[in-house]
């Protein structure tokens, strides 16, 4: 089964450069990062459900030249209620991604059939809630904005550090920090910062 | 379909002239007579067995068709008179060439080079397939005055169906009332100012090559569509490889094809020639429907006591519509157009066509039309429910004012009948080169809509607007997207990119205080009061770390009732967050988050 690929800069947060259709990737603390994994769909569709609140525009340009995600190749389905996996089950079909936030934690055997059902349609899950068989687990642990200062400029940009944990990551803990997205728009592994520096942020 | 591109001019000079008159040159018009004499099928020992020519295409199958052909469309739609020697062209071929040009040896297909130098003084332009569409409306335009059932085969041909309209002209037998249509047609379209052929034949494809036989076009009788076509040349289908190959193996008819046995084609060929076989034999490209899917597909809602208010007509079109997909659906089926029938309580009927893939609908949205004669209405090829309202809306509206007396009286029935069933195959134009969608997208989308209704799948269309929120609006899957209005443009006072990830649909309250704990205000001079030092959202204090702003909006200063005057801050807290306030009347509000 083809991966769905991912922005090349997100390589060095999702092993294998791509998400394996059927397994669920959570992301927390960030809606920015759950769209950052979209915006390298290409021409593929992308489905999202249960997050009204989600502004999937601001990812159009996470890939620069390459593009971001195509918010006319998105589905949005706002207020699934407790259908929800119904909806993501009959988007899972057609769609290369669904991101999901359900109402409550999903029960095992729903959990089950949606990644049975994710597999065999070749579609990745992401979800911005609590998922216990999510394979790997996306965590923005701290930001630092550029551009704003005490009431002068406006924001530019943002280093994220993300946290890679999970079964499905390659080194457990990892730390990366990312432009998401950076001045240009685009979504780029950011250079290294001190420690120090690090930890004063991540406070 | 393949028919789209039918060969330029088999023309005039049917299968009964034997010379070919100006406007045919180069089309070998065999004579008759040959079809029986040679059929060396493919292990074909006889050909009396399984439906030979004539058989299966008796008239209670095949629907009669008149068919209006205007010849050379691709010349006339640029504006050139066929007593000009012109040429459209597209990729340094000749698409087209007016009669003139063919009487010097121009030929459809031809390198432009070759056919300067056949004509040096041709006159070539490009092919426009906008004008093409957009100019042949005035035909369909006068041709629906006639019947309201008009189908644009493509621009150039458009095709009516006989019964009824020919009922309605009258005569004295078939023969009379079809002849009398046919040359009221044909006048009708000529006096618009256009050169035209009318043919009438069972099916389509006859009827076509029947509007181009000499002089303006032919009758063939019922069940004579496949002796007709017997001696056209088997290029008339349409299939390159089809007319390559079956010359040699010595079938160059119609007719000759027409009696190879159709198992034997069906064994041998695919699925695209058995169709081209079904047409050689003078059948309608898809086998007849079981049933008449007018009398069986068709959904009416009747209203009792009638109904005076449009809203309660349109709202019961929603269902209708609703009820119509859902029986294609069941049936594989989708439909190109729909008509809608709406009846008075004086018994007046007044129905209309309303067409999905065609510049009809678009004509409702300025704008919409230059699309190559292409928008559609409903993307995705499913009739969105909405979509059909609108347009009973639309129609109900151009009969709110009958030119008699005491008005309409009440709607007391509505219909919806699909027309020009074709088999759904899940594909549809995009309008203004947007993203397709493709019928497995449509079909999981059809399926939260079933569970949740129509509005509960969206997409997001871009939009005008200041505040990131106002810049999308989410449009249910299969209704019209908003015209292409003010997204473009410049809008002072807009929040500069990245934009936010998240946008609240409804905005949070927030408490903004300065070092001295007072909230801050913002003056009508946009004057901010005290720097913010902290913000408290839902109980939680936040220290601010930066800030920016104020951007004062003044929205909708002309509308009183709209008008609003705020100003937005981005701000960003010790934990990390950032966000974009909005103060409005002494209120702040969280409209968006950068997370």
């Amino acid at each position: 089964m083809d991966l769905v690929p991912v922005l090349p800069a997100l390589r060095a947060v999702i092993p294998g450069g791509g998400l394996r259709p059927g397994t669920v990737t959570g992301v927390d603390g960030s809606t920015a990062l759950a769209l950052a994994l979209a915006a390298g769909l290409g021409d593929r569709w992308c489905a999202v459900v249960g997050l009204p609140e989600a502004y999937v525009p601001a990812a159009a340009a996470f890939g620069g030249a390459d593009g971001g995600l195509d918010p006319m190749r998105v589905l949005l389905v706002d207020a699934p209620g407790r259908r929800w996996a119904d909806v993501v089950a009959a988007l899972t079909d057609g769609c290369a991604m669904v991101i999901v936030r359900p109402p409550e934690e999903p029960p095992a055997p729903v959990a089950r059939r949606l990644t049975t059902l994710a597999r065999r349609n070749g579609c990745a899950l992401v979800t911005t809630g609590p998922w216990a068989g999510a394979a790997l687990r996306l965590r923005v642990e701290a930001n630092h904005w550029a551009g704003v200062g005490d009431g002068t400029g406006h924001l530019r940009g943002r280093r994220a550090l993300v946290t890679v944990s999970g079964r499905g990551a390659a080194g457990p803990g990892r730390r990366v920090w990312l432009w998401l997205p950076g001045p240009d728009g685009t979504v780029t592994v950011a250079e290294h910062e001190g420690p120090a520096r690090l930890e004063a942020l991540a406070g | 379909m393949s028919r789209a591109s039918l060969p330029d001019a088999p023309g005039p000079g049917g299968p009964g002239a034997e010379a070919p008159d100006s406007r045919t040159p180069g089309f070998e018009v065999p004579s008759p007579g040959t079809p029986g004499a040679e059929v060396p099928g493919p292990g074909t020992p006889g050909s009396q067995d399984s439906g030979g020519p004539g058989t299966g295409g008796g008239a209670g199958t095949v629907p009669r068709v008149l068919v209006v052909w205007c010849p050379d469309w691709p010349v006339t739609a640029v504006g050139l008179d066929a007593s000009v020697p012109a040429a459209v062209v597209a990729s340094g071929r000749v698409e087209a060439c007016s009669a003139a040009a063919r009487a010097t040896g121009v030929r459809r297909g031809q390198r432009l080079r070759d056919a300067q130098r056949h004509c040096p003084g041709l006159v070539v332009r490009d092919r426009d397939p906008d004008a093409e569409g957009r100019l042949f409306e005035t035909v369909a335009a006068a041709v629906s005055t006639i019947t309201p059932w008009v189908e644009v085969v493509r621009p150039g041909v458009c095709a009516i169906p006989v019964r009824g309209a020919a009922r309605y002209h009258g005569g004295a037998d078939r023969e009379t009332a079809e002849e009398s249509l046919r040359i009221h047609v044909q006048d009708t379209v000529v006096e618009r100012g256009f050169d035209c052929g009318v043919g009438i034949a069972d099916g389509l494809f006859a009827a076509e090559l029947a509007a181009r036989t000499a002089d303006g076009g032919a009758i063939v009788p019922p069940g004579g569509a496949a002796e007709f076509l017997a001696p056209y040349p088997v290029t008339v289908l349409n299939r390159p490889e089809l007319a390559d190959l079956l010359p040699r193996l010595g079938i160059r008819t119609l007719g000759a094809f027409a009696a190879l046995p159709a198992r034997h084609v069906a064994s041998r060929f695919g699925a695209d020639e058995v169709r081209a076989h079904r047409l050689a034999r003078g059948l309608d490209v898809r086998p007849p429907a079981p049933r008449p899917p007018h009398a069986d597909l068709s959904v009416a809602t009747e209203f009792d006591p009638p109904a005076t208010a449009a809203e309660q007509v349109v709202f019961a079109a929603k269902t209708l519509a609703e009820r119509l997909h859902e029986a294609l659906a069941a049936e594989a089926l989708t439909c190109v157009r729909i008509g809608v029938e709406v009846t008075d309580a004086h018994g007046r009927t007044q129905s209309r066509l309303w067409r999905y893939d065609g510049g009809v609908v678009g004509r409702g949205h300025g704008g919409e039309t230059g699309v190559a004669g292409r928008s559609n209405g409903g993307e995705g090829g499913a009739l969105s429910a909405l979509a059909v309202a609108e347009r009973v809306r639309w129609q109900l509206s151009s009969w709110e004012a009958p030119p008699d007396d005491e008005g309409v009286g009440g709607i007391v029935l509505l219909r919806l009948l699909p027309d020009q069933l074709v088999p759904d195959e899940g594909r549809q134009e995009a309008l203004w080169g947007q993203v397709t969608i493709s019928d497995r997208i449509m079909r999981a989308a059809a399926r939260v809509q079933a569970m949740l209704g129509h509005q509960a799948i969206t997409r997001p269309y871009p939009a005008g607007g200041r505040a990131p929120g106002e810049r999308v609006v989410r449009v249910p899957v299969g209704d019209l997207p908003p015209g292409p209005a003010a997204s473009e443009g410049r809008w002072p006072g807009r929040i500069p990119d990245p934009a936010p990830a998240v946008v609240h649909p409804d905005p949070l309250p927030v408490r903004v205080t300065g070092a001295d704990g007072a909230p801050v205000t913002v003056s009508a001079r946009c004057a901010v009061s005290a720097p913010p030092r902290q913000i408290e959202i839902d109980g939680r204090v936040l220290p601010v770390t930066a800030w920016a702003g104020p951007w004062p909006a003044r929205e909708r200063w002309w509308d009183p009732a709209r008008f609003r005057r705020r100003a937005r801050f981005q701000v960003v807290t010790a934990d990390g967050g950032a966000r974009l306030l909005v103060v409005e009347g002494g209120r702040w509000y969280v409209e968006a988050d950068y997370a």
